[in-house]
């Protein structure tokens, strides 16, 4: 039952099959037992049941609030859920309670959807693993299971792999069915990264249509709220329910999107010309990915798309123009992390500088700390010509290539959407939070820079048993007609997500979890 | 005005040390003399030099201003909180005014039309794209850790403030001049720190953090106090008739801060100082005198003037040099990433199609709806009773006064020529004696009006007139024909009363009789002066005046 | 399973179409002097013990460096993507506020209906700032990375 799609559930629901009340049992006990993966930081039990009560209320009556109605959800936690935690990861929001929800939340309620917990990141979502979060790492659910584990002798605990991040624990609650979608953040690929390593389909809207607030932000001209799910037709319906103009936010867009939820079933291809940018086999790309892109890549060409290889000649320095803007905005954005008014306080109260800089050393982990000095430099009268509106420059580059590009016929952009399947952690970790971060986000961050809609769609699993995504990119606003391809991949590329193996529901490899305790039920 | 006596001390005795350089000694007691009348009025001569003979070159005063307006408006800049004097402590205050995370900046309409309306009023060209950027720095009252302000590109720039003051030596010519306003720009305001020294903690008040402000920046065009006042009172006109502002600056509601410096006609300019903590136009006047003369006492000295903020002191009218921040400050700006460009249009016909008019600010509409300029009004008032453009200016200088004015030319068959010197000098002059505002005024234009009434019609004389003003002004609830009649006032016409009286002085003061029949015609206003005295000044003047002259001759 | 890649007519580029930017490319290194990291934390008020702030901030710079091989004449920045759109404006009736006690109960610190900050805004003292990379030290040593 968990692994079904929306769509499939909701109609289970209005059949029922199973109650609102049963599913979320279900989850609750799912997450219970993949505790190990450390996907929420809190789990919000009571909420949910009684959500799910209310939802089976409607249910007997007869009166949907939607095609969510009664659906578990999760949600990381950089977004604001009233009277719930919100800790966005760190030590400076442990403790943290909104007292309002992020607009996105609040729409998810409304159409009742039901809310299991909040979802691990990495602190304040800088990073690319999940694995710099005061709560410890995530754990892609992917390392548990038969295709991982039959090539690994080692302990499962020792040898297991990274989510991707920094929307580590939304992907992972959905890859290991605790969840039947997930909001996560994309930045510069904090969504579809954590999508692509751990095989579920993972959307990032236009800047503008989904409304950010409520989402703490990172870089507020890049973000983003993510969509997660397992199906392409699922985020459709997800992203229908989210979409449009709110007044909370000054940058969402009143561009009347299309407010169909449904993706046409059957595509003609003829039309549609796909490009490859060239630019996109960057040093470093597996082989394993490289093969996937060129599998999906004739596959429209043998349907009768237009596949023709183009340009975006500034890709390369994309990453560098993203770490300048972004570190830039850190430091402003977090500013307001003072220990005053919300948040960790240190005792120090010698002056108000003293207490600041305590709170705020005592707060943050070394990466925030890091980016806030480094955004800091940027943004200094005598480097600003120099690093920032450098970086404003290159960014305008990088939005003209694509624009360039769709211009000319072009509907979308096939590309891969990290180097190769998931690290192993301990790997990971051998290479600091931003060299990493460097890497893994270089083929997501171009389209944070110029605002555009792309989608991760998982394609195959690798030698190693872990999943292989790749992304389509398109033009600003043609978020439906995106998602219309990727169900298109979807249907034919058979990729086979993880499956509810029965009542121990352990995965065939019957591994022994051990206890957390410091994730907190409420 | 008050330049301190100290530093006019120190300049006088660094001045009279040159002059003793070029001159003989003989000459130095006279130059001396002259020192000793020099006054801070005379700072401000017509072309804003300090006029000396024979002096070199002198140090003149520079002066710009920095001027943050309240928005008069329901609501904040980028929330829909309240804005309000004095209400319960954080009970204004939105959760993105608290800065919580995730909350995002929504602009207010109103302050955009504010501005727009504002900047119209002053001749400034309106930017139809701004942008707002964040301006960084850490302080209790500033929540986010940054202001959001207009630093690259502010809705307006360019403008001119023409404004007046009583100027020339008996500083009661008018003089006109003009400021260049370099910018408007909307900011918020930061919150309220409230030392409790006590328990060596600071409390912080947010209902203040994020009221929209217009800041504008005024060039360094002025040389002293005198004008600097006068700008601002001509710009808290303006935008109290705009009702964009209602500038009171002892409520906060406009704040100034000054740049001073001191140069040498055709020199570069001078280091400056910014001062601030300046609550009253008297006291910027004060605090900008006070500077001038200290930097020109640094620098006649040998010293170097240092470029930082002082904080002036009313008690001491002092200025005083701040904390020092530690070597230099970087706001870091950086664009607002959470605000798209702020679009105002020419007129409703340029906006593109599909915007709705809530969102449409445009030109053409707002200068349309522009209210009546002081100046205006000002020019309006030359014209309709022909009074001067001095008398003008100061009935608007004075808040109320105008009004008062009208009030009372509407009820009184007295010209209003005769009505302005009433209100202007009498009125005034008690007012300012008691530190009264006009509306604190005892006597209401319609008492004023009844008593020049009993004038015109000749029941009292002018010099009873002024008497019976100082009457009402103590005892209020009477009218002016109530005091006449108590203290028998009227005026004595009666002929054969007066040539009585008038002979009587005449015989008792042979010496006058015969120095006016001499030719010293002066002499007889003191005879007039005994029969007036006689008769408790209410004699009919022109009558006694006539008598007299007929006696005399 | 394994997907071999279809040698003819394919548009996917079998190797790397770039490589990246060489150290030696870059225009030399920037100076960056202690007392501008001590500025620097002092403007941002977050501080590294020891030299891990000077040395994590040199290889940011380096790394923004690499910035300087594309040729950006003639271009114009980019604020943002909304460039194009017009700002939001919002009628100025009163919708928020009256809330001092929700906000109140999110600090640590206040009195009545006050927030709380320590004495005035005296600028960190030099003993301070040791003091605080002291500390900081301590907290490296037990920050836990479960593994």
């Amino acid at each position: 039952m968990l692994s079904l799609s929306i769509r499939e559930v909701s109609l289970a629901l209005r059949e029922g099959r199973i109650s609102p009340v049963e599913l979320c049992q279900k989850c609750l006990k799912r997450i219970k037992k993949t505790h190990h993966l450390n996907a929420y930081i809190t789990v919000t039990e009571k909420l949910a049941l009684k959500q799910a009560e209310e939802a089976e209320i409607r249910l007997r009556k007869g009166v949907s609030k939607g095609p969510l109605d009664g659906i578990p959800f999760s949600v990381k936690d950089n977004f604001c859920t009233e009277n719930i935690k919100t800790t966005c990861a760190s030590k400076m929001l442990k403790n943290y309670i909104p007292p309002y929800s992020a607009t996105v939340v609040e729409k998810l309620f409304d159409q009742g959807a039901v809310l299991m917990g909040k979802t691990n990141m990495d602190e304040f979502a800088m990073g690319a693993g999940s694995t710099d979060s005061a709560f410890g790492p995530v754990r892609n659910p992917w390392s548990y299971q038969a295709p991982y584990r039959e090539q690994s002798e080692a302990d499962p605990d020792n040898d297991w792999v990274i989510t991707g991040g920094s929307s580590g624990g939304s992907a992972a609650a959905v890859a290991s069915l605790t969840s039947f979608f997930s909001l996560g953040s994309d930045t510069g690929g904090s969504t579809r990264n954590p999508g692509a390593l751990c095989g579920v389909v993972a959307l990032k809207p236009t800047y503008g249509v989904v409304s950010r607030h409520g989402l703490i932000p990172l870089v507020n001209s890049m973000d983003v709220p993510g969509i997660i799910t397992r199906r392409v037709h699922d985020a459709a319906t997800v992203l229908g329910v989210l979409q449009g103009h709110d007044v909370k936010d000054s940058t969402t867009t009143t561009n009347n999107q299309s407010t169909l939820t449904d993706l046409p079933e059957e595509l003609d291809l003829k039309n549609i010309s796909v490009g490859i940018p060239k630019e996109y086999h960057a040093p470093g790309l597996s082989q394993e990915t490289l093969a996937q892109w060129t599998r999906v890549a004739n596959m429209f060409e043998e349907a009768g798309a237009k596949v023709e290889q183009v340009s975006l000649p500034h890709t390369q320095h994309s990453i560098v123009c993203y770490h300048v803007l972004c570190h830039a905005e850190v430091a402003s954005n977090m500013a307001r992390f003072d220990g005053l008014e919300y948040g960790h306080r240190s005792e120090v109260a010698s002056s108000t500088e003293a207490m600041y800089a305590t709170s705020r050393h005592e707060g943050f982990n070394d990466v925030v700390r890091g980016r806030i000095l480094s955004g800091n430099y940027f943004l200094l009268k005598q480097n600003y010509d120099h690093y920032f509106v450098k970086a404003q420059q290159v960014r305008r580059l990088i939005a003209e290539d694509f624009q360039r590009v769709f211009s000319s016929g072009v509907d979308l952009l096939l590309t891969p959407t990290t180097l190769s399947d998931a690290m192993r952690y301990t790997d990971f970790i051998q290479e600091d939070n931003r060299t990493r971060s460097a890497q893994e986000d270089i083929f997501t961050q171009p389209v944070n820079m110029a605002g555009l809609p792309a989608v991760s769609v998982p394609t195959a699993l690798s030698s190693r048993g872990l999943p292989i995504g790749l992304q389509l990119i398109g033009p600003a606003f043609q978020d439906r007609k995106l998602l219309a391809l990727a169900q298109w991949i979807e249907q034919r590329v058979g990729f086979a997500p993880i499956r509810y193996l029965g009542v121990t529901g352990e995965g065939a490899a019957g591994v022994d979890f051990r206890d957390r305790e410091h994730i907190s039920v409420v | 005005m008050a330049a301190s006596s100290a530093g006019m001390s120190v300049l006088l005795c660094n001045n009279i040390k040159q002059i003793a350089l070029f001159y003989p000694s003989q000459q130095r007691q006279s130059l001396c003399v002259i020192r000793g009348i020099y006054t801070p009025a005379s700072l401000c001569q017509s072309k804003g030099q300090i006029k000396r003979k024979s002096a070199p070159k002198e140090l003149v005063g520079v002066v710009g201003l920095e001027v943050h307006a309240q928005i008069h408006a329901n609501t904040k800049l980028f929330s829909r909180a309240g804005v309000g004097f004095q209400a319960p402590p954080n009970s204004l205050v939105s959760f993105f005014d608290a800065s919580l995370p995730g909350t995002l900046p929504v602009l207010n309409r109103r302050c955009v039309e504010a501005a727009v309306m504002t900047g119209l009023a002053l001749n400034c060209f309106i930017n139809k794209k701004s942008v707002f950027d964040r301006k960084h720095y850490f302080y209790a009252d500033l929540p986010a850790g940054y202001q959001i302000t207009q630093q690259r590109r502010p809705i307006a720039v360019d403008g001119t403030l023409t404004y007046s003051h009583l100027g020339g030596p008996k500083r009661n010519a008018l003089v006109t001049r003009s400021v260049r306003i370099k910018q408007i720009q909307l900011e918020q305001d930061s919150g309220k720190s409230l030392h409790d020294d006590l328990r060596g903690q600071t409390l912080i008040d947010l209902n203040r953090a994020g009221v929209g402000l217009m800041e504008l920046v005024m060039e360094p065009d002025m040389t002293c106090g005198d004008e600097a006042a006068a700008a601002i009172r001509e710009l808290q006109l303006i935008l109290q008739a705009l009702g964009t502002c209602q500038g009171h600056m002892d409520e906060g509601q406009l704040r100034v801060d000054a740049n001073v410096s001191v140069h040498k006609p055709g020199d570069p300019w001078g280091i400056r100082t910014e001062v601030k903590n300046i609550n009253s136009v008297r006291n910027l006047a004060r605090a900008i005198d006070y500077e001038i003369q200290r930097q020109v006492g640094v620098l006649d000295s040998g010293g170097t003037v240092q470029n930082e903020t002082r904080s002036f002191d009313a008690k001491s009218g002092r200025t005083v040099a701040m904390r020092d921040k530690e070597g230099l400050q970087d706001y870091r700006f950086m664009p607002e990433p959470n605000l798209p460009p702020l679009m105002v249009y020419d007129h409703c016909s340029t906006v593109p199609p599909g915007v709705h008019p809530s969102q449409v600010v445009a030109l053409e509409e707002v200068r349309a709806q522009l209210p009546e300029m002081p100046s205006v009004r000002r020019a309006m008032m030359v014209e309709a009773y022909d009074i001067l453009p001095e008398h003008s200016f100061t009935l608007m200088n004075e808040e109320g006064l105008m009004d008062y004015f009208e009030s009372v030319v509407r009820e009184t068959k007295a010209g209003p020529r005769k009505v302005i010197g009433w209100v202007m000098n009498v009125l005034l002059g008690l007012l300012n004696q008691h530190s009264l505002g006009v509306s604190q005024s005892p006597i209401t234009p319609k008492a004023l009006a009844q008593l020049l009434d009993l004038q015109e019609t000749g029941l009292i004389s002018s010099s009873v007139a002024k008497q019976v003003f100082q009457e009402l002004w103590k005892a209020p609830g009477k009218t002016a024909r109530q005091v006449v009649q108590e203290q028998n006032l009227e005026i004595v016409n009666n002929s054969t009363e007066i040539h009585r009286i008038c002979q009587e002085v005449v015989d008792t003061h042979p010496e006058q009789l015969q120095a006016i029949r001499d030719g010293n015609k002066r002499v007889l206003n003191k005879l007039i002066g005994l029969v007036q005295k006689e008769t408790k000044g209410r004699a009919d003047p022109v009558l006694v005046r006539a008598i007299l002259e007929d006696m005399t001759s | 399973m394994r997907w071999s890649t279809q040698i003819n007519n394919s548009k996917v580029p079998t190797v790397a179409t770039w490589e990246p930017v060489l150290e030696n490319q870059l225009p030399p290194p920037n100076e960056v002097p202690a007392d501008l990291v001590d500025k620097l934390e002092r403007l941002a008020l977050v501080d590294f013990p020891n030299q891990e702030g000077l040395a994590c901030l040199k290889k940011s710079i380096r790394f923004a460096d690499q910035l300087h091989v594309v040729n950006t004449e003639g271009v114009e920045p980019m604020d943002s993507v909304l460039e194009d759109r017009a700002l939001y404006l919002s009628g100025d009736a009163v919708a928020d506020g009256d809330c001092a006690d929700r906000l109140l109960q999110l600090s640590k610190q206040t009195v009545e209906e006050y927030f709380v900050a320590p004495p005035g805004n005296i600028p960190l003292s030099t003993r301070d700032r040791a003091m605080l990379k002291c500390s900081a030290s301590k907290l490296e040593d037990t920050s836990i990375k479960t593994v």
